[in-house]
């Protein structure tokens, strides 16, 4: 095996395909006597179903079936039968209404235009029930305290530090938006239920629809060609999937339900809204010595999402030996709330490097200094040494890009020459270094083909291009005849793709599956000769086709994670290992400009420094950092989901009144990598980035626009609003 | 699917016959940017569809003489690079180009764009039925009243409604006393862009003063050196392609430094385009300073009723009329 070197600069292997327009998403693949479904939402956000009139619906020229929750009520819905990682509530099984807009009815129909139309003729009568939108309304029910992270004495340690803030700060609900809509067709063929949709966990549908209907898991097939943006949204098996796979199964016709967007705001997941206290001890001279972290999130009455993770990564960016951080949720009749990118980091960073902001001035200090006075050696958590501990150089480098020496302290001190208030903001971010087990297949053939499957899926983050890249660093192969088969159950054995253990699970196993092919290569004949690729040498050997497979497990996993992989479930392991922990990190400097008058802020600039270990696509890894600083933007300045609690309903459902950040918003980003391998983690010495990207990103511009203005607003989205 | 006729005439007049003939549910259609919408949206639901897009020289721009001409279906992207419009109208390019996406001027056109309804979020989910609208369901209450009001109108509004005239183009016609040529079954007539809109007093769902069958078939500027010291100034809740939180059409005469006749509309935050004479009054014969211009901003909002969330618009919206005007006065007369 080669040594960890960097990588070669690749073009990303599907560019000039997405660029042609060429790829067939789940919801584009046309098939033979397809059927389109649409479902009606209910128009209260809790109470029951007293009676549905499907009459007019059924009516509808073009309307195949009208499907209620009488035709669904033999669902098993468990969060067991449903792969373990869903909301353990599923709609269309009775009468009960639990959450605003959830579906009552499922309309096919030979068009989509006659569906959508029957789906508004679906006649329910209702009885409401009183309900609670958000957590600051009565009704709203916070659950007990639970300890996440502890460590010394924090409080003996604060009640005797010299400086402390305690403050709070809020997140609002926000919503991922993907421009692929989630979408479920399934038909069935030769006795198998063939289930396609755009989603980051093929594993789950395959599992939690076989588990729902009562059928064999083998005989059905769960295929995700390509997903377009999945951002943590599409990695559960979504409310619609059983539904229209039974649809399909009980008309004996392919069914599409492609969900309109309004309807997503209400059906699919999003980040909760949570509030954070945070105290912080330091001495005089800037050491941190205590921590208290206590946040609520929202959560649905019933659902899956039962924990929040805010302080697992903030706990490990700085030595605090007194850490206590304990987190709750706050129950309200919502849909349930799912993960979106750095689902827990993000928040969590937003405000804990806030907080950290709001010290190094009661300080007196650089912000930059505080951070890098607070580097920690170990793990102050959990005592054990880091794979790699490299955000003091993610900071420092970072600084040297940004010219950050040429700040001025004082808040409100520096003015551009048009008369806008310039801010200067920094801030930190980890995100844990996880791996999952892996299965990979390699076939190399004589005529120059080679065909990689392996488990994983391409939500255009790159994991081809970084599986890829690992294969043509190892093996001499032809890259233009490269197939990397993934996303799909019925090419191999699959697993969940998220928390940025994608690059982390696939790429060691791609090495693996290199070695023992390697080996096997030998075996035949003899090692490779230099410059020698491997169709040559197969010719040679008169072999047209070698192909080998092996089973992966991240670091420290035993075969009970692959086991529970092949049951449905999700097996993943880190940030903690036996021996280590392991995080990315990244540091984010930020220059917001502000309006004098009508206090607009701009972002004009951005630098972003990520270790994310070796980099296996420099350019797929690029994106992704410079994607993640534009979600931290929009979480920082523009995006909240509006949300009336006499009705309960996310007014500004579409994206002309969800203000996401355009392209006009969004400055210079320069993007660094330090690409340092972390062999410590695995055989590739890799970990993920995608998440790591945006921790610390909304931080950074509340900071900018904190040293900017000298107004420290606790909330996001800060708008005009909060500066004028 | 539900049905809907739809002719596309060759005439002002036969789109009109046609229009009569189609009774109850008839709508024309231009660009389509805001019908298509509001169908999909289930608020819009007409049987007949006229559109008038084929209909011969209603897509004519002529900007040589006494008085604008732009016809109805002129699109906003051609009028918005018209160089005569750019070069003495700025006001007129910047409303238009600040408005939606450059997909969307494409198609959208300067006589359709003066009838957009509003962006009231609680009218645009209306159909679900959720909530009362009385622009919608007449006598059902309005929602927004006592809600998330951020974006409704601190000027114009009544008991019945709050809900903002969301367009750009119509506040900068509004300055430059632009009229509108109409033709209908009583024959052609015109009148003042500003007497297109309605106040919503009790009665919010009728917004325009349209008879029955009439078409926007031209949009008239009458020329004016006052053009050239123009701006329209739109601040938003992001950088692009997204609706006015404030903004401001402002046209300058100067003597000097002193301002001799000012023009200023405010739009984001009214119920109709708003002309705010008040303002003009108080920077008519003044010397130009920012103090004045902000003063003059806040006289635009004296009369402002602010809802729970909306009060800061008086400040904001005091300084882009302000902004507004150093634009303007800043530029080459």
């Amino acid at each position: 095996m080669s040594a960890l070197t960097p990588t070669q600069d690749r073009m990303r292997i599907d560019a000039r395909d997405k660029v042609l327009g060429r790829p067939l998403f789940a919801a584009d693949i046309p098939l033979r006597g397809l059927l389109h479904a649409m479902t009606t939402p209910a128009r209260i956000a809790k109470g029951r179903i007293t009676a549905i009139d499907t009459m007019a619906a059924a009516a509808v020229p073009g309307v195949v079936r009208v499907f209620t929750h009488e035709d669904f009520a033999d669902l098993r819905v468990t969060p067991a039968t449903l792969g373990g990682n869903q909301p353990g509530f599923q709609p269309l099984t009775g009468t009960e209404i639990v959450f605003r807009g959830q579906p009552v009815a499922l309309v096919v129909a030979a068009t989509l235009e006659a569906a959508t139309e029957a789906a508004e003729l679906v006649e329910v009568t209702y009885e409401a029930a009183p309900f609670t939108a958000t957590m600051d309304e009565p009704g709203a029910e916070p659950q007990p305290y639970e300890t996440a992270v502890e460590a010394g004495d924090a409080a003996a340690a604060m009640a005797s530090a010299e400086v402390t803030v305690d403050v709070e700060y809020r997140h609002p609900q926000n919503h991922h938006n993907p421009l692929e809509m989630i979408s479920t067709t399934a038909h069935v063929e030769d006795g198998r239920l063939i289930v396609r949709e755009g989603t980051q966990n093929t594993n789950a549908l395959k599992f939690g629809t076989a588990g729902a209907l009562g059928l064999d898991p083998q005989r059905v097939d769960a295929v995700s060609p390509y997903i377009g943006g999945g951002f943590g949204q599409k990695n559960v098996l979504q409310l619609q999937s059983v539904l229209v796979s039974r649809a399909a199964m009980a008309l004996g016709r392919p069914v599409k339900l492609v969900m309109p967007r309004a309807q997503l705001f209400h059906t699919a997941s999003h980040r909760p809204a949570s509030r954070h206290r945070i105290r912080l001890g330091a001495s005089r001279a800037g050491r941190i010595s205590a921590a208290i972290y206590e946040s609520d999130q929202e959560n649905a009455r019933y659902d899956h999402f039962l924990r929040s993770a805010h302080n697992e990564a903030v706990s490990r960016l700085y030595g605090i030996p007194n850490y206590l951080g304990r987190e709750r949720l706050v129950r309200v009749d919502t849909n349930p709330p799912g993960h979106m990118r750095a689902p827990h980091e993000h928040p969590g960073s937003y405000a804990f490097e806030s907080a950290v902001d709001e010290l190094s001035y009661a300080l007196g200090m650089d912000p930059l200094a505080l951070r890098l006075a607070n580097d920690a050696e170990r793990d102050a958590i959990s005592g054990k040494p880091f794979t790699s501990r490299t955000l003091a150089a993610c900071l420092d480098r970072g600084a040297a890009l940004f010219g950050w020496s040429e700040r001025r302290a004082a808040p409100h001190s520096m003015v551009a020459e048009d008369g806008s208030l310039v801010g200067w903001g920094v801030a930190s971010g980890a995100y844990k270094g996880t791996m999952c087990p892996c299965v990979a297949r390699l076939r190399v053939q004589a005529d120059g083909l080679t065909r990689l499957s392996v488990s994983g899926h391409e939500m255009g983050q790159g994991i081809r291009s970084a599986v890829g890249a690992e294969l043509m660093e190892l093996l001499p192969i032809r890259a233009d005849r490269l197939e990397i088969r993934l996303g799909d159950t019925t090419a191999i054995d699959q697993h969940h793709t998220a928390g940025s253990w994608g690059t982390g699970g696939a790429v060691p196993a791609v090495r693996a599956v290199v070695g023992r092919f390697m080996a096997a290569l030998t075996e035949l004949g003899g090692p490779l000769r230099p410059g020698e690729s491997v169709h040559t040498r197969l010719m040679a050997l008169k072999r047209p086709v070698l192909e080998v497979e092996i089973e992966h497990l991240g670091t420290s996993q035993g075969p009970d994670a692959l086991e529970r992989m092949r049951r449905g479930g999700v097996a993943v392991v880190g940030p903690e290992y036996p021996d280590f922990v392991s995080f990315s990190w990244i540091a984010h400097f930020v220059e917001v400009r502000v309006e004098p008058t009508t206090r607009r802020i701009r972002v004009p600039r951005v630098v972003s420094v990520a270790d994310c270990g070796r980099v296996m696509n420099r350019r797929t890894a690029t994106s992704q950092v410079a994607g993640g600083v534009v979600w931290g933007i929009g979480a920082a300045l523009r995006e909240a989901a509006e949300i009336d609690p006499r009705y309960g309903f996310v007014l500004n459902n579409d994206l002309a009144d969800y203000v996401v950040p355009v392209n006009a918003d969004i400055g210079a980003i320069t993007v660094d990598l330090l690409d340092i391998a972390d062999p410590m983690l695995n055989a590739s010495g890799v970990r993920g980035v995608g998440e790591v990207a945006m921790v610390g990103a909304a931080a950074a511009v509340a900071n900018a626009v904190y040293h900017a203005t000298g107004k420290r607003i606790r909330h996001l989205p800060i708008r005009i609003d909060d500066l004028l | 699917m539900r049905a809907i006729t739809y002719t596309r005439p060759a005439t002002a007049q036969a789109a009109i016959t046609a229009f009569a003939q189609a009774g109850e549910g008839a709508r024309y259609i231009a660009g389509g940017t805001t019908l298509y919408d509001l169908m999909k949206l289930g608020i819009e639901t007409p049987a007949h569809l006229v559109d008038v897009s084929a209909i011969e020289g209603l897509g004519s721009i002529d900007t040589g003489g006494d008085v604008l001409r732009f016809g109805g279906m002129a699109t906003m992207a051609d009028v918005a690079r018209d160089r005569v419009v750019m070069e003495r109208y700025p006001l007129l390019a910047e409303a238009l180009g600040k408005a939606a996406s450059q997909q969307l001027r494409n198609m959208a056109t300067v006589g359709g764009n003066l009838l957009q309804r509003t962006r009231c979020l609680y009218f645009r989910n209306g159909a679900s039925g959720l909530y009362p609208c009385n622009k919608r369901e007449p006598g059902s209450g309005c929602a927004a009243i006592g809600g998330l009001d951020r974006g409704q109108a601190l000027l114009g509004q009544s008991d019945a409604c709050t809900a903002v005239s969301p367009g750009d183009w119509p506040v900068a016609l509004v300055a430059l006393d632009a009229s509108v040529e109409v033709e209908g079954p009583d024959g052609t007539r015109t009148m003042p862009v500003a007497d297109l809109y309605r106040m919503p007093g009790d009665t919010p769902h009728l917004e325009f003063t349209l008879r029955p069958g009439e078409i926007i078939t031209a949009v008239m500027v009458p020329a004016t050196a006052a053009g050239r010291r123009s701006t329209y100034h739109k601040v938003r809740d992001r950088e692009s392609y997204a609706f006015a939180l404030a903004s401001a059409a402002v046209a300058l005469e100067m003597d000097g430094e002193t301002v001799r006749e000012a023009r200023i509309a405010l739009g984001g935050v009214a119920t109709v385009p708003w002309r705010a004479r008040a303002a003009e009054a108080l920077i008519n014969g003044a010397p130009l300073t920012r103090e004045r211009a902000l003063a003059t901003g806040h006289a635009a909002f004296a009369d402002a009723r602010p809802g729970r969330h909306n009060a800061f618009k008086i400040q904001l919206g005091a300084e882009v009329v302000a902004d507004a005007v150093m634009i303007a006065a800043g530029r080459a007369s």
